[in-house]
């Protein structure tokens, strides 16, 4: 994990400074009783054992035996509290990743799929969870482990931990190569993996076409390839873990061997206590644990921190879209009246989407703005939603410059009904509150009523409490589409933007949709992206647009007689019609 | 509240599951290691090997220090040591071996069933993916299958750790009768510990697993309904839910982080506390006179022997029953009837200009609630056929029944003369092609999604179809034309640009008969009139069934049937029908009113 990272990162757990340090203590009293215990046998081999004197045996077992009480408490509350940080630093991620993203503007998720940042949110942070919850806790202990251990055999006997460790340099140029090969193997397997969940995915979302085409055995075929490959990748991470481990063991043993021929020829001579060779042999095991441990840690923290550059840079992307510093909030009854002013917007500032559009909406005004598909219709619409800030030029509402009100006091007097009912998770009366929480259940019943959904309620078996699943999956499209009526209409804004449905409806909930629609748009200003000749005729003006610019722009039956443009998209609608 | 049946799901995998589905779960998982016989005999070989020569290894170095060290055989240090490290390489071949071999059954196996299921999942019918969610299939081959492979992975070095487990026991005891009782009485301790602490890991990282899922629901609605929380200013309360999604999975991860906490340790110093007693009761024993020091130093090592496999067994135990429900799932899916199957002895098809016949067909999705109820109906070859009908009144389910995407519960369909069922399935699919009213393409160039109708097509009938499907042009103006990428992981291309894509597909396959099932239903009035001159063209002289409800289209079609409560209630050209059938007049018009 590189410096700027970590640093970044460390910042980002704020607040958890505290707990750090007492983890920490923790985790050095527990090494530390750890290392004490070989010092114990030996105490109790040579001075016990050795010359028979019972009494200090029993000494050195009481002394071995604190030691590993000490070790237990110290070693589990040093292990909660590094998973208890972990988690309160993911829990702290997660709410501040999301955070930025309900902060991006409408351009960003525009240019952004969505099952990518769905993944930032869940894959990339639970990359981080192993590390968070037990690699940190591992690399601590193993690192204070090693160290300890090293200087506990270099007090112990110079000579013969010098031997030890020059076994240990092996050791850890064998973890290194394993790293290195693993490593690569481990990212191999992730991709491997990733492209077997797709490949999988796609073939049941596409079974209907592969059926039709009777593409079975050539989509199995696909499958069982991109299946080996992955079998591939994990043998070769196989192959890395069939060297590796067994080069591990074969290292401690050859270290059983040094000790013993070296120490042994040692004590032989007299040179050395015998209990000095039974405690190296107990160290030399937790010098071979924390290395092995220490190189599983390193993937983890390299999946770690693969997650979090993507978050930070995620976090990174600054909202385009924000409340001025000195943002005012709209008088409680509006009038309505929306003007664009030689507005000007590209996603992309050298491709502008909306041209040079000047247009003044009245309030209680019905606009329709029609046009090809790609012709800026719903990028202008959406300008007075302040969901993206024109390149040049203003947006205003009853005369104030959207970028200089508050986006809650804007949001309360601007609202969207897209093209489809978008319901949440929850019940309807979430759904319907999602307009206004201090709403009461007679104004949910009200506007149910307005929209004619109150019978149909009514007989639902829970009422307003019925829940409506996932994206409302429970209802019908029509359904749906009405209840986001009844929300909108609850909401009570001064202007509304309707994105009108390409698809249709079964023909009598259309009817019954575009009937709540004429009550939910009594009385407000309205701006129509419309697809349909009724939505236009309707409309006490059209706005005809053509490549981000408005070329047409007056009543229906002004712009059939002045606009050939429009005149030839009215007879392609007409062809539709009965003929 | 969050999906009880998983919940429950759960409970029956982690208190055992009902014995029929717990045995046909078992017998998949041994049928499929069956296949891998020489792998797990050399894995089991390689642990046995290994184990053994971890039990060999402290004795060789009690025998070093008995004899050589605190001994009189001093000439003899050199000699032992070397067989400690021959012991020591010994050890290392079984570990390798082991490990290898692991890999190689557990992937496998995971990677043979995938592909099983994968294969299965493709030859189920229609009428099983209308009742089973992607979501719920993906489960299976990811999550279900992760179990499996888990246990497989363990198997050889559980049996093998049993083996080493009871040779430790007799060498203790044989040691010393004394020290090895004492010692022994840690197992017990051990293994009842390990199972406790594997049941609650793994129950709550189960409900940890369910707590994510619930933080991603919130997440991916968020960024699906991001227009109506910009709209209506609740990024707020947004936030609020995703607060407590992830104060959720922090009570579960600091539950379990309890749970690990409280038993790691203990684990790691269960062999310590049998060296107290070691060192003292050993110690005093040495004293004595009654044990040797180099046994003594032997028994040390022992202990912390004895620890890891306990362990893991206990794991392999707990895991064993999840492994088994999750095997069980997955054999229930692979038995599940494809329903639809190939005749047994096809007929094949003779040339023809492509005439349907429909000949007293009833349908059903459910027995005793038919959807079409005695339909006759006859397309002669190279004509068209609108189908217009109220939602719900059987059109789609009509469409799919020539290409057999679903069979006839009475009746039978036959394609210029011959009944649908008794022709391959390969050979009526490749002349009945299909334009499905919800478009789906791959995540795969253009050319490869027209291209899938025909792999053998060559670049210049994919542009030719493109051309018909009026898809040329824009396809040409594409960041990389052909060779774009659209689909899920690619450029996003229009309804409309997708629609005409799947014209393309289907039209590639030059078929005899072409069924557009509400094709133009999701474009607008501008983009239909663009694919109402791609229809024009892909229908001429073809059988083509269209259902629709835009007049615009409908009046492409020589024929239109009009469908009511399952039966055909009228039929004739558009300008008859409109003149004759009131009811066909109004369900048109409640249509247009709406336009």
């Amino acid at each position: 994990m590189s410096d700027r990272l970590f640093r970044r990162a460390i910042r980002l757990g704020s607040g958890l400074g505290p707990a750090a340090v007492a983890a920490l203590a923790a985790t050095v009293v527990a090494t530390v009783a750890r290392l004490l215990g070989p010092m114990a046998v030996r105490f109790g081999i040579d001075q016990g054992i050795t010359v028979g004197d019972r009494g200090v045996i029993t000494v050195a077992a009481l002394l071995y035996g604190g030691l590993i009480v000490a070790q237990y408490f110290a070693q589990r509350t040093s292990q909660y509290a590094v998973a208890w940080l972990g988690q309160r630093f993911l829990t702290q991620l997660r709410s501040a990743v999301f955070a930025h993203l309900m902060r991006l503007d409408m351009a960003f998720y525009g240019r952004s799929k969505a099952g990518v940042l769905v993944s930032r949110m869940t894959n990339d942070i639970e990359s981080i969870q192993d590390f968070a919850e037990e690699g940190a806790v591992t690399l601590v202990t193993n690192l204070l482990t090693i160290a300890g251990v090293a200087a506990a055999m270099l007090l112990v006997d110079l000579t013969a931990a010098l031997q030890v460790m020059s076994l240990i340099a092996v050791l850890i140029v064998a973890s290194w190569l394993f790293q290195l090969f693993a490593g690569r193997a481990y990212r191999e397997v992730r991709e491997q993996i990733g492209r077997v969940l797709a490949t999988l995915q796609e073939g049941i979302t596409g079974v209907r076409v592969v059926q039709a085409f009777t593409r079975e055995r050539e989509q199995a075929g696909a499958f069982g390839s991109v299946s080996s490959d992955y079998l591939d990748a994990n043998m070769a991470t196989a192959r890395a873990v069939a060297w590796y481990f067994p080069s591990v063991e074969i290292l401690r043993i050859i270290g059983y061997g040094v000790l013993l021929f070296f120490g042994g020829r040692r004590v032989i001579s007299g040179d050395m206590t015998f209990g000095t060779v039974v405690s190296l042999l107990l160290y030399l095991d937790w010098f071979f644990a924390p290395i092995t441990n220490l190189s599983n840690t390193v993937n983890q923290m390299q999946s770690a921190s693969a997650g979090l550059q993507k978050l930070f840079r995620l976090m990174d992307t600054p909202p385009a879209v924000v409340d001025a510093f000195d943002a005012v909030d709209l008088p409680d009854r509006l009038g309505g009246r929306v003007v664009f002013d030689d507005v000007s917007f590209g996603y992309d500032p050298n491709l502008l989407v909306v041209q040079d559009v000047s247009l003044s909406i009245e309030p209680g005004e019905r606009v329709a703005i029609v046009g090809e598909t790609g012709a800026g219709k719903s990028t202008l619409a959406r300008l007075a939603l302040r969901f993206y800030d024109p390149t040049t030029g203003t947006v205003t509402l009853d005369g104030r410059d959207l970028k200089t009100v508050s986006g809650r006091s804007r949001s309360r007097h601007v609202s969207l009904i897209p093209q489809e009912g978008f319901l949440f998770n929850g019940t309807l009366r979430d759904n319907l509150h999602y307009a206004r929480p201090d709403a009461t259940d007679d104004d949910l019943w009200r506007v149910c009523a307005a929209v004619g959904i109150e019978p149909w309620v009514r007989a639902l078996p829970e009422r307003l409490d019925t829940l409506v699943r996932e994206r409302g999956s429970r209802f019908s499209a029509g359904e749906r589409q009405l209840v986001a009526l009844a929300r909108a209409m609850l909401a009570d804004p001064a202007v509304i933007v309707l994105d009108e449905a390409t698809a249709n409806l079964d023909p009598e909930t259309e009817a019954r949709v575009e009937e709540a629609l004429g009550t939910v748009l009594e009385g407000r200003t309205a701006i129509v992206i419309a697809h349909r000749l009724r939505s236009a005729e309707r409309a006490d003006r059209v706005v005809m647009m053509n490549a981000g610019r408005v070329i047409a722009l007056g009543s229906h039956h002004a712009l059939v007689a002045d606009s050939a443009e429009y005149a030839r998209l009215v007879s392609v609608w007409e062809r539709g019609i009965l003929r | 509240m969050n999906r009880p049946a998983d919940d429950h799901d759960d409970a029956a995998s982690l208190t055992g599951l009902h014995e029929a589905d717990a045995r046909s779960g078992f017998r998949l998982l041994t049928s499929t290691l069956a296949h891998y016989r020489r792998d797990l005999a050399l894995a089991i070989g390689g642990a046995l090997l290994w184990m053994s020569m971890v039990v060999a290894v402290p004795y060789l170095v009690g025998m070093v220090i008995d004899r050589a060290i605190t001994g009189d055989a001093h000439e003899s240090l050199g000699r032992l040591v070397l067989f400690l490290l021959g012991a020591g390489v010994l050890l290392g071949i079984g570990i390798g071996v082991r490990r290898y071999f692991s890999f190689r059954v557990s992937y496998g196996a995971e990677v043979d069933l995938r592909k099983r299921m994968f294969e299965h999942m493709q030859r189920l019918a229609f009428s099983f993916h209308d009742v089973t969610s992607t979501g719920e299939l993906m489960a299976r081959a990811s999550s279900d299958l992760s179990q499996v492979r888990l246990i497989y992975a363990m198997t050889p070095i559980t049996l093998a750790n049993i083996g080493m487990f009871l040779s430790v026991v007799v060498v203790l005891i044989l040691v010393d009768p004394v020290l090895g009782a004492v010692t022994s009485l840690t197992v017990p301790a051990v293994l009842v510990l390990s199972r406790s602490y594997a049941r609650r890991v793994i129950r709550l990282s189960y409900e940890l697993q369910q707590r994510l899922a619930d933080l991603s629901r919130v997440v991916e609605e968020s960024i699906g309904g991001i227009q109506v929380i910009k709209s209506y200013g609740q990024e707020h309360q947004e936030q609020d839910k995703l607060d407590q999604a992830a104060f959720k999975i922090f009570d579960r991860g600091v539950k379990l982080a309890k749970v690990r906490s409280r038993f790691a340790p203990m684990f790691e110093l269960m062999p310590s506390i049998a060296t107290i007693a070691v060192l003292w009761l050993g110690g005093v024993r040495v004293v004595a006179g009654d044990i040797t020091l180099g046994q003594f130093v032997a028994f040390t090592q022992y202990l912390a022997m004895l620890n890891f496999p306990l362990r893991i067994s206990g794991w392999f135990f707990a895991q064993l029953p999840r492994a088994t429900a999750a095997a069980s799932r997955i054999q229930t899916l692979l038995a599940a009837d494809p329903a639809i199957a190939d005749p047994t002895e096809p007929v094949s098809l003779p040339p023809g200009r492509g005439e349907v016949r429909f000949r007293d067909v009833t349908f059903g999705f459910a027995p005793g609630s038919a959807v079409l109820r005695g339909l006759d109906l006859a397309i002669p070859g190279g004509t068209s056929l609108a189908v217009v009908g109220a939602t719900g009144a059987g059109k789609t389910t009509l469409a799919h029944l020539i290409p057999r995407f679903r069979d006839v519960e009475r009746g039978a369909i036959t394609l210029d003369g011959v009944d649908v069922r008794t022709i391959a399935l390969d050979e009526l699919r490749r002349e009945v092609a299909v334009v499905f009213q919800e478009t789906y393409l791959f995540s795969a160039s253009v050319r490869d999604n027209i291209g899938f109708g025909d792999p053998d097509a060559t670049d210049e009938q994919i542009r030719l179809a493109a051309r018909l499907a009026q898809a040329h042009d824009f396809i040409s103006d594409l960041p990389a034309g052909y060779d774009t990428i659209v689909g899920e992981r690619g450029h996003s291309l229009s309804g409309g640009q997708r629609q005409r894509v799947a014209l393309a597909r289907a039209v590639l396959r030059d078929p005899r008969v072409l069924i557009l099932d509400d094709a133009t239903s999701s474009v607008d009035a501008i983009v239909e009139a663009e694919m109402l001159a791609a229809l024009e063209q892909v229908m001429r002289g073809r059988t083509t069934i269209i259902v629709a409800h835009r007049t615009s289209t409908l009046a492409l079609a020589d024929q239109v049937v009009f469908l009511d409560g399952g039966r055909i209630v009228a039929m004739g050209t558009h300008a008859e029908l409109l003149a004759a059938v009131p009811r066909y007049g109004e369900v048109l018009a409640q249509a247009e009113a709406s336009r």
